[in-house]
């Protein structure tokens, strides 16, 4: 591409030295609560993003004030893994540093809202102080590995989740920016320890998301990735991974060049080693042959489909010096979190509550912060999250477990857990406002009361009990993930969405594209008939999306 | 401009002028240019050719360009203001010259949220825009259909209502910064193409009438145009700014004060009525003013915390038996209530006129000459309304806009702008930031070549930044060249101006000893005590001097008139 510019990104990224831009100097002015431009950049590869309360813009100029400027910081946390300790402390910092709040995101890590600029380094200190980081939570770079949750009834689930962190080790960054500016650790002497064979200074075209699922269940919605790994295990062993690459949801409104892939599966590795080089090299070949001229085009995806697939295969194979065996069958026959408690190996109990849009706090009904707080100190539990959002309190003994259920019920845990449709359990919206500078319109703090009025509707046709998948984001940049469900609300102006239909339950089909900024009258009124046909026609077994699809509705 | 050599020998001139001298020089150069040639009586001729430099902005880019072109307008002697669309005032678009406006678009072809307003107001105003010329630049992204909507709409609106285009609309992708820069060069040698017209440097409109004029204690009737709280919603302070414009030129300089009239509080007018038994409309001539005992209680007459002498009249006309002290006409009334059939003018003979209180102002009329801007401390209101006012009269920042106010300036003869060319150190927290705020309004509209430093403080960041927006903007376009910041509240160790000065002692002796003119203002005590303190500190320190000789540095400062306070 003689003729195109490298976007302003990558000038940032390789004038940074190692990631460090001017943030030291943008942390000391004191006349502002944001940080240079450039800097904005480049924070986000050590797991923040500048926000600013987008409710308050226009007053606060009225009183001659900036915008109110905070920051997001999210958690490495690979799998979606906390001890009870860890999660006692973040409670803390969130009182302390942030709103309060815990979000649990959707690829099971945890992110602080409102954070300001004078309180970054003494989060990031605590953070450190429970061997926490949140380095390569966003940015150019792998981000956090998710990893199917629900451990299992045997010792496989175990094995493969710690896939999860050997991966997030094998593509950290190597620079030691985050150390000396956030940790205040001198720096090296012998400068050739950061240098970055899988980075390089230029690190990735774009942000890169790798996924671990546990057949049957495809909870982590592992298509959606860049690279996806499907745990193959015959006879309760693990064989390998299946590995496929492209996985993207992203679009940009009114680009017919831009459109969510599911990742392609290209082969099967047996042996860790093998598993582990044909990611790094997945990587490499995106960070070689990604587009660096256009962002909306520099997602692996587009680098896979303008290569072709057997051509970027043959590109791994030479890179990985093997080849890739053919990929072993697997099936998915679900994509949900299974609520209260349920036993995995050695006999330890998992405790799955609902938390909806993974908002842990305490409100009207109930007390989750205060609920796991507790629970935290009894020092007999771990965390987990779901890529639903959800909590799991985890790795409690058969003698423990009706010491936290106690707790749980108490704070209204398990009410809501128990009391809640299925479809609201089953929902899951991106945070949008007021902190997502790129929302276009709401969607953590609209899809709760939208489902709401639309349960009456479900209850109407009969299939209340129906686990229809409804998500909805305030943009189409898919952080949601509403491009996989069988309902998709995707924002495009304030109170307007566009309503996609007619992706399956699981995970493995895309939706389309049904009708445009819709307001909620507009939005109900077509549920309402559509919700109608299915209950009327739907063939047994059926799913709402697979009905969407039968009947030729998209 | 003008060539160096010639530029030596204007500034010679001006060093060696006294203020009257220059002003005579103005005049006579005024009357050159619009061809009379008759020295000092001549009437000033056209202003300096200010431009309003508007942006609207989503994401930041089309405020940083504004900035820029704020910054090289200023560099090419033009007076240019820079303001967000969604804090200019409409109705100051018929009075613009030339305007010239950044403005992005959005998704659909749409205005930045913060613009709308502005957008509808151009799309639905009748206003003629006959005198105003104009140019947009025009940011977007081609990658969406609707390229640069906003910036076309505004051009051919302005078109529409009458205005004249000067430069075609300059579009930009997201590759903005060459064709942005292409289109400053282009604005200024515009503007510059008519040079003449252009007053040279530092020069302002002469107030010819100003040599020969009294200050006199004049009344001025003002309305207020604007009134809003500067602190965040989640602040322990209220501190408002309030806008005040006259149907006149205003003869103060920054550093002035204003004294208002304040008026006393209906409710409590109307229950001194109901207690007196008084008639409200009963016409009342009293000594030094006359109306409706309503009006003259509520606008003329001081009701709180009357003094001993007129408590001692009132208990010789009500026959009661009354301490020594002072106290509120409402509690007199209504504790020692006066003898049926009393006509209530004789009250009102008792009382002595409404004290006006004063306040800081906080602009200069170089950049508004019919304008005054006020800051105002509730907390510090309510402290000197109970010592003097009881608590009857009403807060000025609860007063709605186009509220009438009467005034007249106080001068402050000790607390002035030096020369254009000295630095300044302004130290001047909470509502101290008052009168700094004109000094650099004064500072920047005559593009005063002296260096300017502002310390302020408060108590958190967030919500108590006082014109935070104003200070960035002028240290972005190099008006403030240091500012340091303190906010006491926002960690466990109290950090206060005086603690940034030591920071920055070193930078601060310096400054003094290339003749800096250093102010305090705001708080009396312990503040200005404690920054007295830190200053002989750094002197000490920086300068190598003994505790008594850095006494006798700050001495010489005061006798040159370098050391200026304004605390109360």
């Amino acid at each position: 591409m003689a003729d195109k510019q490298y976007t302003v990104v990558e000038r940032i990224k390789l004038a940074s030295d190692g990631l460090r831009g001017s943030l030291a100097a943008s942390l000391k002015d004191e006349l502002t609560g944001a940080i240079r431009e450039d800097d904005q950049a480049l924070i986000k590869f050590h797991g923040m993003y500048q926000q600013d309360d987008r409710d308050r813009r226009e007053e606060r100029s009225g009183k001659k004030l900036e915008w109110l400027y905070s920051f997001m910081i999210r958690l490495r946390l690979p799998g979606g893994f906390m001890t009870g300790e860890q999660w006692l402390g973040m409670h803390h910092i969130a009182g302390e540093h942030a709103t309060e709040v815990i979000k649990i995101t959707t690829r099971q890590t945890i992110q602080l809202h409102g954070i300001l600029k004078s309180h970054i380094k003494p989060t990031l200190h605590s953070f450190d102080t429970l061997k926490l980081d949140s380095i390569a939570a966003c940015g150019d770079v792998n981000r956090n590995v998710t990893c199917s949750s629900h451990p299992m009834e045997s010792p496989i689930h175990q094995q493969v989740f710690e896939y999860a962190d050997k991966i997030s080790q094998m593509a950290l960054p190597k620079t030691r920016s985050y150390y000396e500016i956030w940790l205040d650790k001198e720096p090296l002497l012998n400068k050739e320890e950061e240098i970055d064979p899988l980075y390089q200074n230029r690190y990735l075209p774009r942000k890169f998301k790798i996924s671990i699922a546990i057949p049957p269940n495809n909870d982590v919605d592992v298509f959606s990735n860049d690279v996806a790994l499907i745990a193959i295990i015959e006879n309760n062993e693990l064989k390998g991974f299946n590995i496929a690459a492209g996985g993207g949801l992203g679009t940009t409104h009114g680009s017919a060049t831009t459109y969510p892939r599911l990742a392609t599966v290209l082969g099967f590795c047996d042996t860790e080693e093998k598993v582990l080089k044909a990611v790094y090299e997945i990587i490499t070949i995106q960070r070689d042959h990604g587009d660096r001229t256009d962002r909306k085009q520099a997602r692996l995806k587009y680098t896979i489909d303008r290569l072709g697939v057997e051509s970027f295969k043959k590109e791994l194979e030479l890179r990985c010096g093997f080849a890739l065996e053919a990929p072993r069958p697997y099936a998915f026959s679900e994509r949900i979190d299974h609520f209260g408690w349920n036993l995995g190996a050695g006999g330890k109990w998992h405790y799955t509550a609902f938390v909806e849009t993974g908002r842990v706090t305490d409100d009207k009904r109930a007390s989750f912060k205060t609920a796991f707080y507790e629970i935290a100190a009894t020092g007999k539990t771990n965390f987990r999250f779901t890529a639903n959002q959800n909590v799991i309190v985890s790795d409690v003994n058969e003698a423990d477990r009706s010491l936290i259920h106690e707790i749980l019920e108490r704070y209204g845990v398990v009410g809501v857990t128990e009391q809640s449709s299925e479809m609201r359990k089953n929902a899951i919206a991106c945070v949008a406002f007021n902190t997502c500078p790129l929302a276009l319109a709401e969607a953590q703090r609209y899809l709760p009361s939208l489902v709401t009025k639309i349960e009456p509707i479900l209850a109407k046709h009969g299939v209340l009990g129906d686990a229809i998948s409804i998500r909805m984001t305030g943009c189409p940049n898919g952080c949601g993930r509403p491009t996989l469900a069988e309902i998709g609300l995707i924002g495009t102006g304030y109170g307007k969405y566009n309503m996609h239909l007619g992706g399956d339950r699981n995970g493995l089909r895309l939706n389309r594209k049904y009708k445009e900024n819709l307001e909620e009258p507009e939005i109900l009124a077509e549920l309402d008939g559509l919700v109608g046909s299915y209950s009327r026609e739907q063939e047994t077994g059926e799913s709402f999306g697979d009905f969407i699809i039968r009947k030729n509705i998209v | 401009m003008i060539p160096e050599t010639k530029l030596n020998i204007l500034q010679e001139l001006i060093n060696t002028s006294s203020k009257e001298e220059i002003i005579w020089i103005n005049g006579y150069l005024n009357g050159l240019v619009s061809g009379h040639g008759t020295p000092a009586t001549a009437k000033p001729s056209q202003p300096v050719k200010k431009i309003s430099i508007l942006y609207g902005t989503e994401t930041g880019n089309s405020k940083k360009l504004a900035l820029q072109f704020t910054t090289v307008a200023k560099q090419h002697a033009l007076n240019a203001r820079c303001t967000a669309v969604d804090q200019y005032r409409h109705e100051d678009l018929v009075k613009e010259g030339y305007l010239f406006i950044v403005i992005s678009t959005q998704g659909e072809g749409e205005p930045p949220e913060a613009a709308k307003k502005f957008y509808d107001f151009l799309h639905t105003t009748e206003a003629r825009l006959e005198n105003l010329k104009y140019s947009i630049l025009a940011l977007g992204d081609s990658s969406y259909p609707l390229f640069c909507k906003t910036g076309e709409d505004v051009d051919a609106q302005l078109q529409r209502l009458g205005a004249t285009r000067v430069l075609p609309v300059q579009k930009c992708d997201v590759d903005y910064e060459q064709p942005a820069e292409d289109w400053f060069k282009s604005v200024i040698n515009l503007l510059g193409a008519g040079q003449h017209a252009l007053q040279p440097v530092a020069a302002v409109p002469a107030l010819s009438n100003d040599v020969a004029k009294k200050h006199t204690k004049k009344n001025i009737e003002g309305v207020i145009t604007r009134s809003v709280n500067l602190n965040d919603k989640d602040s322990t302070r209220r501190t408002w700014h309030i806008e005040i414009r006259a149907d006149e030129d205003l003869d103060y300089e920054a550093g002035d004060s204003i004294a208002i009239v304040p008026t006393n509080r209906p409710e409590v007018v109307e229950r001194i009525i109901e207690l007196g038994k008084a008639d409200p409309e009963e016409q009342v001539n009293l000594a030094k003013s006359a109306g409706t005992i309503r009006e003259l209680l509520a606008g003329k007459l001081n009701i709180c915390y009357l003094l001993g002498s007129a408590v001692k009249k009132y208990a010789v006309l009500s026959g009661h038996e009354i301490p020594e002290i002072r106290m509120d006409l409402v509690d007199l009334l209504r504790i020692y209530p006066l003898k049926d059939g009393t006509p209530f003018a004789e009250v009102l003979n008792i009382l002595h006129p409404i004290a006006p209180r004063l306040y800081s102002v906080s602009s200069s009329p170089k950049m508004e000459p019919r304008e005054v801007h006020i800051t105002v401390s509730l907390n510090g209101f309510l402290k000197q309304d109970e010592q003097h006012y009881g608590l009857c009269s009403s807060f000025l920042g609860d007063l709605p806009v186009d509220t009438v106010v009467i005034f007249y300036v106080h001068r402050n003869r000790s607390f002035k702008l030096p020369a254009p060319d000295k630095d300044i150190i302004m130290v001047g927290p909470g509502t101290g930031i008052a009168p700094f705020r004109g000094f650099l309004q004064e500072r920047d509209v005559e593009a005063a070549p002296g260096r300017n430093w502002l310390f302020f403080g408060e108590r958190n960041f967030t919500s108590d930044f006082f014109y935070q927006t104003e200070i960035q903007q002028y240290h972005e376009t190099g008006v403030l060249h240091k500012v340091n910041v303190a906010f006491s509240r926002d960690t466990d160790k109290k950090i206060y101006v005086q603690h940034k000065m030591k920071e920055h002692g070193k930078d601060l002796y310096n400054w003094l000893v290339k003749g800096a003119v250093f102010y305090v203002a705001g708080s009396k005590v312990p503040m200005s005590q404690e920054v007295e303190e830190a200053l002989l500190g750094i002197i000490e320190e920086h300068g190598g001097k003994s505790e008594r000789g850095a006494k006798e540095f700050l001495e010489q400062m005061k006798k040159e008139g370098r050391y200026q306070k304004d605390v109360y």
